[in-house]
């Protein structure tokens, strides 16, 4: 057993909080500076803020130099991804590009896509959305009904996507198009790349339940979209689609683990406040969040481990979904409760309660997307534990 | 970062479950459970216990012992866990580790070595005090040394009377031990007992994620065979969404059990907090799943015919024992709230 990491990696760490420290502006991390602001202002601050990172050295920190990475190791990523949330960084502008679409270009992609695609986004030029869902396909994404007819050497595009983060901030978006007519489920599909400020391409706002727009619909009607521009293998979008997904699976328990604490101990904080923090009801229930809490932690570092020894994890990342996104909506359930009849406020004196109740809906989202907590259960069910479809 | 048994602890796991599985298996249990007149510590057991070294794990090599840690100990007594089996193993490993820790070299030279091959058995409690009545002793009948509370340290209790208790979970046997004057152990101060005590927790602990964890496997194998409406029943999606999160819990538990165990080993920042989720975590864990292994293995599951009831009752006595899941979770509010 070794839970250390390497001194180059502590290096690096420390490399990156004196940047970190340098770089983030005290006004940013005060609680409700970023609720403060409309979507255009936080997204413009933040996509500015990380293109500057990625220009420090900060960014692609496991990629290949080749492509603008740091060409570090698995635990540097993994530092990076707890510094950032230790440091009250902004959330990143492009995550789909960052997490999806660039290792999948960097597996398959053409020569042009892998220059034209990787180091544009990496500097936040080019801001990428993720065009899977659709009204009638969300969690049975086979479904995708969105169509590409040939047209010479381009596909014509129409249908609609929805639930699109970035939608009206994105510039371009790998959708899942049915280039096949007549096909059926995942056969005929192909991933498109396609150009969003065109004709024919038009992306409108859906407010979320927090208040915020940060999703949207998109909407294609005879968009032009040229054949250089599948990734993958024409009609093997499926392929493309799972191998992208798979990209997740590296992803940092870690640093869930050190925001959800951070969360936890904002939400005893308030507790504290209200003298509620010596309800046994109250501890109890916290206690029993921050044990699952901290098995995330313990389950983080199996993780850390297996892909430092470069295993493949499989289908047990189903698994680490459930793992983080349950419980840090049991802790936003708890924090209801403390508040009592007052759930609902704005404030309590001179305690502004906004930034909390953003965190605590946004919570009720973390089990629908990317995979409902019911598909990973079945994924589990049936790939993990091998019980019959 | 390397959070993992390594090879050599991978070995010593396969080592236990093998011979278990080989030689002492649910058959045998079985046979402990349906005599509940006999002393139920199988004798062939114990000597494969000595001979492979399952009772010397943490005994320093001085005494004969292979001087390893609690996460070597842990994943014997998950072995053992996951095989039901009898026996005063916990006991007489804990009752080394309180001489270890707390004993005077004469008490160390003249206990340790007969604890680490077997000829002495141990046993370890910490409720009630001596003088007086130490109630639900592991194997109290049987030890040749129960180590006990006395006021705020440590005692060497020998020669005790001890009266059998009856207790439903027949994979192990109780007693009531009438404890006289010990001979005190020198080093218990507090903080010793306190390592005592973590280190009994990560045990049981361990034990508990092994009943979890076989629980769960034997549901999902009898699941995926047995058909009704013309499927096999683990086609069924209430059925499969139960049992993936109990895989989750499960697998939870058994990483914070290995994680306490390191933890308490070299005295991370954070081990009492450790152990107070890895007791938690496992007890749920066990409950929850030998309450499922029952449910989803239909009639069958509820007959004393089928092995199911083992693992429940010795889930039940486990969860409760130094400390049920809400007592740790009170100590978890009072590490993390204040
Ligand atoms: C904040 C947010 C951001 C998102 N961003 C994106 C994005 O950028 N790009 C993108 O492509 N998509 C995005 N999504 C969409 C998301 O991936 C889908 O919402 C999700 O896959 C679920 O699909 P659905 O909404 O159609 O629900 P449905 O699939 O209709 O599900 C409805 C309910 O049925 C359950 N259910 C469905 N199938 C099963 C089954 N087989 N067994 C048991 N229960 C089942 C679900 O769990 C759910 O409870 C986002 C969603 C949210 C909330």
């Amino acid at each position: 057993m070794d839970l250390t990491y390497t001194a180059a990696e502590e290096e690096f760490r420390s490399e990156l909080r004196s940047w970190l420290s340098a770089n983030i502006p005290n006004e940013w991390t005060r609680p409700g500076f970023w609720e403060s602001l409309d979507d255009d202002e936080s997204f413009r601050l933040r996509r500015d803020w990380e293109r500057d990172k990625a220009l420090a050295g900060f960014a692609g920190i496991q990629w290949p130099t080749e492509y603008g990475g740091r060409g570090g190791t698995p635990g540097m990523k993994a530092i990076y991804d707890a510094e950032m949330v230790l440091a009250n960084a902004p959330r990143s502008v492009n995550p789909l590009a960052l997490t999806f679409l660039a290792p999948t270009v960097m597996a398959i992609g053409t020569d042009a896509q892998k220059k034209e695609i990787i180091g544009p986004l990496l500097r936040n030029e080019v801001i990428w959305c993720q065009g899977f869902s659709e009204p009638g396909a969300g969690s049975d994404l086979a479904a995708v009904a969105t169509k590409g007819v040939r047209d010479g050497d381009d596909f014509v595009v129409n249908g609609q996507k929805v639930w699109t983060t970035n939608a009206v901030h994105g510039d371009k978006i790998f959708t899942l198009v049915r280039t096949e007519a007549g096909s059926q489920k995942h056969r005929g599909i192909s991933m498109l790349l396609i150009d969003m400020h065109q004709d024919g391409v038009d992306a409108r706002p859906l407010k979320q339940m927090s208040g915020a727009s940060e999703f949207g619909e998109v909407f294609f009607s005879d968009a032009r979209v040229p054949a250089t521009e599948v990734l993958g293998e024409i009609g093997e979008g499926w392929r493309t689609a799972m191998l992208l997904l798979s990209f997740e699976r590296g992803a940092s328990g870690i640093a869930q683990y050190t925001e959800f604490r951070r969360q936890y101990d904002e939400v005893v904080d308030v507790a504290k406040r209200l003298g509620r923090d010596t309800d046994p009801v109250i501890r109890g229930k916290l206690a029993r969040v921050l044990t699952d809490l901290e098995c995330l932690r313990y389950h983080a570092m199996h993780v850390q481990t297996q892909v430092e020894q470069g295993r493949d994890l499989g289908f047990e990342a189903s698994m680490t979904k459930l793992i983080w996104s349950e419980p840090s909506q049991d802790l936003w359930e708890v924090f209801d409760e403390i508040l009592g009849d007052d759930a609902t406020l704005d404030s309590l004196g001179d305690l502004d309660l906004r930034p909390l109740h953003a965190q605590a809906m946004w919570s009720r989202s973390v089990t629908i997307w990317g995979g409902s907590s019911q598909v990973q259960r079945n994924v589990t069910a049936e790939r993990v534990l091998g019980l019959p479809r | 970062m390397f959070f993992a048994l390594d090879e050599d602890q991978q070995a010593f796991d396969g080592a236990v479950r093998s011979y278990l599985a080989g030689r002492f298996d649910l058959e045998a249990v079985r046979g402990v459970f349906e005599d509940p007149s006999g002393d139920g510590h199988p004798a062939s057991l114990w000597k494969a216990a000595a001979e492979q070294g399952w009772l010397a794990v943490t005994v320093p090599e001085e005494h004969d012992g292979l001087g390893l840690g609690l996460v070597e100990a842990q994943v014997i007594g998950r072995a053992l866990g996951a095989g039901a089996a009898p026996g005063p193993w916990r006991g007489t490993v804990l009752a080394a580790e309180a001489i270890r820790l707390a004993g005077s070299p004469e008490q160390q030279a003249a206990w340790l070595p007969r604890l680490a091959s077997g000829d002495a058995v141990g046993a370890f409690t910490l409720r009630g005090s001596a003088p007086g009545t130490l109630p639900a002793v592991e194997y109290g009948a049987l030890a040749d040394v129960v180590v006990a509370r006395s006021g705020d340290g440590l005692v060497l209790v020998t020669g005790a009377t001890a009266t059998p208790q009856g207790s439903y979970d027949g994979t192990t046997r109780l007693a009531s031990v009438e404890a006289g004057e010990g001979e005190a152990l020198p080093g218990a101060t507090a903080e010793v007992v306190a390592e005592l005590e973590a280190r009994a927790v990560v045990l049981v602990a361990a034990d508990l994620a092994g009943i979890a964890r076989e629980a769960i496997t034997r549901t999902v194998a009898y699941d995926k065979d047995r058909q009704q409406f013309g499927v096999p029943v683990g086609s069924f999606q209430a059925i499969k969404h139960a049992l993936a999160d109990l895989h989750v819990a499960v697998t939870l538990a058994e990483h914070a059990v290995l994680y306490a165990a390191h933890a308490v080993d070299t005295g991370l920042d954070g081990a009492d907090l450790a152990v107070a989720v890895a007791k938690a975590k496992a007890g749920d864990a066990a409950v929850a799943a030998t309450q499922a292994m029952i449910q989803y293995h239909g009639g069958i599951g509820y007959t004393w015919e089928h092995e199911a009831h083992f693992f429940y009752k010795r889930a039940k006595r486990l969860a409760g024992q130094f400390g049920d899941a809400d007592a740790h979770r009170a100590r978890i509010a009072e590490l993390t709230i204040g």
